[in-house]
């Protein structure tokens, strides 16, 4: 026997070093205060997708003269609603039309038969009281979290708003993103004339007093809808973002591997796009998450001023609004206000978790 | 450094013009104007007739387009002369010298509670690090920042205030009888009235100040020089007073340069939570009368003030370190 010939090489195995990111999740996933804030939040998705199932006066599902209907998915989008409701003179009230008009149809109901639009009438739904107007609507069996003075249900509406606070978290924090990012790279990676521009810019923004910047920005639309009110706070809220980038481009176009791939000969964009800003997204994150939680704490600011989300659409900052003028309503003030504070904490604790997680100073072994 | 200050100086004076054009741009710009606010809010039937219109138009200067009014301003401003507040019927100047003391008596006194508590927690925060009591106390504060101060303030008038009747649910002064009390009796009342909005400043900036001490401790404690002062003998309070938070100051002194906009600035939502008759709640009203001279001293003077602020936090930060130069 030839010992000479080699064995078959057997394949190495080369375990592959953990990527940054899988390694930051993983320490991200140890910090049990930042995970709990994220299942949180990812609670506050599903609440916001199941919001018309969860309470609302529309069947989920129901069988209306042999065809299946989906009446809840109106609140969504009001045309989502099939119209031969309208058409049958159902008048949003479906529980009796239901049976008048078809005595074979059956429905799922949402959870709560509850309306974040509008007060609910004695008889409406067999067995259920109306609800209380006025100041008498404390907290009971049927309205959980009370109800407003024209009898609305206080929970339905939170429910409801929990969209409105996701949304203008994540859309005015993914303008703020571009804008704050795009900016930052140009000035930090250009330099000279550009960044001097883009760093006045910053700063002429930040000199302003944001809530004031965006009042006049507000006054300035015809009509605000719910998304020039996001628009708007993402048009000012960048400029953390911004100067981060700008300040981390400036650090990495120092680096070596920087000076390898411009020596290699690759093309700028290929730099930015492939070299730096996978760097420099990790610090960035951090403000972003931040960012959220404050775009949260703006939007219900403003709408507790009276100018943020215009009605009928339920804010938790509407909500507030209406409960500063009745005081002794306490669950007015309390439920919208817990509900805002747990969404603003929740995206701080994932913001500080970032940091932990992404920042190699703040290790601990 | 006085090369780097002028240099500092002529910038911020070019970004003091930008800012003001950019808002006087989008102030002329929103729709309504003065005159409708005024009457719309007094009573909406009351139509002004064409003529008397134009005439009052003229009299407030609004005649002329808008890029023309603002060199005007500017002309006026580098005599000192900020106009007339058009809802006030005063100068600028007056009416923004009267709202002033009110946002200073609240937050003075919140900047000083704040320190004062903040130190000794930031201090005993960061020799406990780690034992419960600090990490219970760290989660409260925590908890705490994030804690959106409207949603306080209405929580406190409803148990403070509703329930407790303890202190007046708003307003500066009891308006009945702030008249006839003494200096004393005038004091008092003030300082009832100024009880929760001060709460509701203080308690954010507290847990922002306890973690921002603690942070900085724990970078200074792992020095070399706290070791060497241990293997002296050096008692744990010694150590701690003398050693550790001295060498901390630094980041607190650039700090205070930075709250220095907040100081005058008064917040909107609590003044006017509380119907405080300081600077926030002035802005506010400027804006939605549409009271252009007012909005226009307002943001000159937040501006101004930003920008001394992040200037005196720079030089603070050189004056008290020494290894720290200004190019």
């Amino acid at each position: 026997m030839n010992q000479l010939t080699s064995p078959p090489p057997e394949s190495i195995q080369v375990s592959k070093s953990v990527g940054f990111w899988k390694e930051a999740w993983s320490r991200f996933r140890r910090r049990k205060m930042a995970m709990t804030a994220f299942y949180f939040v990812c609670f506050l998705a599903v609440v916001a997708l199941l919001a018309p199932a969860i309470a609302g006066t529309k069947p989920i599902v129901c069988k209306y003269k042999g065809h299946l209907y989906f009446p809840a998915m109106g609140y969504f989008e009001p045309t989502w609603e099939n119209p031969i409701f309208q058409k049958d003179r159902f008048r949003k009230r479906y529980p009796k039309n239901l049976k008048e008009k078809d005595p074979d149809s059956w429905a799922v109901w949402p959870l709560v038969y509850q309306d974040p639009y509008r007060r609910i009438r004695e008889d409406e739904m067999p067995g259920q009281p109306g609800n209380p107007a006025r100041d008498e609507g404390t907290p009971n069996r049927y309205n959980i979290f009370g109800t407003d003075t024209r009898g609305v249900d206080v929970f339905a509406q939170i429910v409801h708003g929990t969209t409105i606070a996701l949304l203008v978290g994540f859309v005015s924090m993914g303008i703020a993103s571009v804008i704050g990012i795009t900016l930052g790279s140009l000035a930090g990676f250009l330099g000279g004339w550009t960044d001097m521009v883009i760093s006045r810019t910053i700063e002429v923004v930040m000199c302003v007093p944001t809530l004031v910047l965006i009042l006049a920005l507000i006054a300035i639309i015809d009509r605000p809808t719910i998304w020039h009110v996001m628009a708007v706070i993402g048009l000012t809220g960048w400029t953390g973002i911004a100067r981060l980038t700008r300040a981390e481009f400036l650090k990495l176009k120092q680096t070596e591997f920087v000076s390898a791939a411009r020596a290699l000969g690759y093309k700028p964009l290929r730099i930015v796009f492939r070299h730096i800003l996978p760097n420099a997204m990790a610090p960035v994150l951090v403000p972003i998450s931040f960012g959220v939680a404050s775009a949260i704490l703006i939007e219900a600011s403003l709408s507790f001023l009276g100018f943020g989300t215009p009605p009928p659409n339920p804010s938790w900052g509407t909500l507030l609004q209406t409960a500063r003028n009745n005081l002794d309503m306490w669950w007015m003030t309390f439920f919208p206000g817990t509900a805002i504070f747990l969404a603003v904490l929740a995206y701080n604790l994932i913001g500080e978790g970032l940091q932990h997680a992404t920042d190699p100073r703040l290790r601990s072994g | 450094m006085l090369n780097y200050t002028i240099r500092r100086l002529l910038i911020g004076a070019l970004t003091l013009v930008l800012i003001t054009f950019i808002i006087f741009a989008l102030i002329r710009n929103m729709p309504g104007d003065p005159m409708m606010m005024d009457l719309a809010l007094v009573d909406p039937s009351k139509a002004i007739s064409p003529l008397e219109y134009e005439r009052m138009k003229k009299s407030y200067g609004l005649d002329k387009p808008w890029p023309q009014a603002y060199v005007q301003w500017l002309g006026n401003l580098a005599q000192g002369d900020l106009g007339r507040s058009l809802s006030w019927k005063k100068p600028v100047t007056t009416v923004i010298g009267q709202h002033v003391a009110p946002t200073l008596i609240l937050s003075i006194s919140s900047l000083l509670l704040s320190y004062l508590i903040s130190i000794p927690l930031g201090l005993t925060a960061s020799v406990r690090i780690g034992k419960t009591d600090e990490r219970v106390m760290s989660g409260f504060l925590y908890a705490l920042y994030s804690f959106p101060s409207f949603v306080a303030a209405l929580f406190l008038q409803i148990y403070l205030s509703v329930k407790l009747g303890w202190f007046p649910l708003y307003g500066m002064t009891t308006t009945e009888t702030y008249d006839s009390m003494d200096a004393l009796g005038q004091a008092k009342d003030i300082m009832m009235h100024a009880v929760m909005p001060i709460i509701c400043y203080t308690y954010v900036s507290l847990a922002y100040y306890t973690r921002f001490i603690n942070a900085n401790m724990q970078e200074v404690i792992r020095q070399d020089y706290i070791r060497t002062a241990k293997s002296k003998g050096v008692g744990p309070v010694s150590i701690v007073l003398h050693h550790a938070f001295r060498n901390t100051l630094i980041p607190l002194v650039t700090l205070i340069g930075l709250t220095l906009p907040g100081l005058l600035g008064g917040s909107v939502i609590i003044e006017r939570i509380f119907q405080w008759p300081g600077m926030g709640q002035l802005y506010f009203m400027a804006l939605t009368s549409r009271d252009y001279p007012l909005i226009m001293g307002l943001t000159l003077m937040f501006a101004i003030l930003t920008l001394a602020g992040q200037l005196l936090a720079d030089i603070l930060y050189a004056v008290v370190d020494p290894r720290i130069r200004l190019h």
